[in-house]
């Protein structure tokens, strides 16, 4: 074969495996192209050649790294988050604003942030649903993007009035929670006029000279330590087995989700057995919840039991489970 | 394993084609979708993220008729070939009961294949099912290519590479055009019903 009729099938082969996706391959063969062009002294044109072969190498790597910078867990298609929705775990005689809640979260769940904040924002319209909307926004940026994206919503709530001080006062010091679960200890301004002052007080560091704002503490008006709506967040359980084959035996449980008082929990299929401790409407005694400010002890109803039966965790139980505290 | 419900007198099974990237699962997938319209009972869904990789998985809900009074449903499934997405590779084979292994034809893609099928092996294994033992149609995809003067494996090669020990059925393809497809999932269904009732005879 003549050196132009190897160049002309490498050059072929390259875009072939170029239309199929198979990037590296298409360079592979576009790199020995250029290389059989540098070597060989019969060919009269060579310049013009190489220019033309790295025209298309640099299409290529215009397409491998608009793939190895795309993002590693994208949301999922629309469909396939509307049939998370449906799996979500709520009870018929949940009103509708409490199912769309429902629905919301377990899109979080899911891990589905960007769609289930959306859910959420159109749910911090109704009163019934404000506040855990509002705290499950502040866990979906926590966990989308970062603690200061939490803090940034919660700045922009408190310039824009657009809860009421009790509230937002709720979601101050659950913000300040979930951040310390986060390990960032942070005091969050209280008042539209703190914001500044305080990332004024970031930006100087320990600036010794700053004079905190005055505490304004009105006797009517105390911190609401565990609001009566929400208990503490859970972030893990262990549960005692107190009957049955496996008595005695001790699991611990990641809280991946709280709503109110309800806790959800995944448990892998391969742990299988111990769901069938978990019989719906069924009390569980012997809770440890572990939380931020500490374990307590406490009890547990079981909320819901569902096994996964569609997407990547198909096989693995979600259980939902009521907190009682003692 | 399938899942059974007496309830609903339904059984409901899951199929998962594996490969390496860019062999041709998802193409696999959109021609069974097009063209098997009374077996499909939803839409197609998949993630088409930049450059339309798979980054997630494809699924595709099919029935397949009634057993025993049983209603049979297949969820199908397509997982993300590219090394990267191993965990998710993982976490689509859960539960499943049988598997359409995509072969790439061309000779570039010799040792992906090979990897892959290993891939599929250890993955199994770590659910605790063997290779030798699960429902699994093999697919030489991209037939059509050897007319395009292509370096392209010969199906005695490609037999060789991966289907020596397993000796499972296999098809040569082209899912571009879809010949050979329907062949693979038909065999693939047919297993999966052998199976299906060999279980249901034990219980
Ligand atoms: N010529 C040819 N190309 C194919 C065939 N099957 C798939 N392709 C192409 O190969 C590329 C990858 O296919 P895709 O189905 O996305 O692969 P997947 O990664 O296994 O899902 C696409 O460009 C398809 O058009 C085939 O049978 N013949
Ligand atoms: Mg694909």
């Amino acid at each position: 074969m003549s050196v132009v009729k190897k160049i002309k099938a490498l050059l072929k082969e390259a875009e072939m495996y170029h239309s199929q996706g198979l990037l590296y391959e298409a360079m592979a063969k576009y790199n020995d192209a250029t290389e059989l062009v540098q070597k060989s002294d019969q060919l009269k044109d060579k310049p013009a050649l190489i220019g033309g072969i790295s025209k298309k190498i640099n299409t290529l790597k215009k397409d491998i790294s608009r793939i190895e910078l795309a993002p590693k867990k994208p949301e999922m298609s629309t469909n396939i988050q509307d049939l998370i929705k449906k799996m979500s775990l709520f009870s018929p005689d949940l009103d509708e604003d409490a199912k769309a809640l429902d629905a919301a979260v377990t899109l979080a769940k899911f891990g589905q942030f960007k769609r289930a904040i959306s859910e959420f924002n159109t749910l911090l319209k109704k009163d019934s649903t404000r506040i855990p909307a509002a705290k499950n926004i502040l866990r979906c940026h926590i966990a989308l993007y970062s603690s200061n994206d939490a803090v940034a919503q919660y700045q922009t709530w408190l310039s824009e009035d657009a809860f009421h001080p009790d509230q937002l006062d709720k979601l101050r010091i659950f913000l300040e929670n979930q951040l310390k679960r986060e390990g960032v200890e942070k005091t969050l301004p209280k008042t539209k006029d703190q914001i500044i002052e305080i990332s004024a007080e970031a930006s100087a560091e320990a600036d010794e000279e700053h004079v905190p704002a005055p505490e304004i503490t009105d006797e009517e008006h105390h911190e609401p330590a565990a609001e009566s709506e929400d208990v503490l967040d859970v972030n893990s359980l262990g549960i005692t087995v107190d009957d049955g084959p496996q008595k005695g035996n001790v699991y611990e449980f990641k809280v991946r989700f709280q709503l109110g008082k309800v806790v959800s929990l995944l448990i892998p299929s391969r742990e299988k057995d111990v769901v069938e401790n978990f019989k719906v409407g069924s009390e569980i005694h012997n809770v440890q919840y572990y939380t931020n400010v500490g374990l307590f002890n406490g009890s547990g109803l079981v909320a819901a039991v569902k096994e996964i039966t569609i997407g990547p965790l198909r096989g693995d139980f979600c259980v939902d489970i009521e907190v009682v505290v003692h | 394993m399938a899942i059974l419900n007496f309830k609903k007198r339904q059984i409901e099974c899951k199929i998962v084609y594996y490969g390496p990237g860019r062999s041709g699962k998802t193409t696999n997938m959109e021609y069974v979708y097009r063209t098997y319209t009374k077996q499909v009972t939803g839409d197609m869904v998949s993630i088409d993220t930049e450059g339309d990789r798979t980054l997630f998985f494809d699924f595709l809900p099919m029935g397949l008729g009634e057993i025993k009074g049983f209603d049979v449903k297949v969820q199908v499934y397509t997982v993300p070939g590219q090394v990267q997405y191993r965990s998710t590779r993982k976490l689509v084979l859960k539960g499943v009961d049988a598997v359409i292994f995509v072969a790439d034809s061309l000779a570039v893609r010799r040792e992906k294949n090979m990897l892959s099928l290993k891939d599929l092996q250890h993955n199994l294994k770590e659910y605790g099912i063997s290779i030798f033992k699960i429902p699994l149609v093999m697919q030489h995809n991209k037939r059509d290519l050897v007319s395009e003067a292509l370096p392209i494996m010969s199906l005695e090669q490609m037999e060789k590479d991966l289907n020596r020990q397993l000796k499972v059925p296999s098809f040569p393809a082209s899912a571009l055009t879809g010949k050979g497809v329907g062949a693979t999932l038909k065999e693939c269904l047919k297993l999966t019903l052998v199976s299906l009732k060999k279980e249901m005879k034990l219980e």
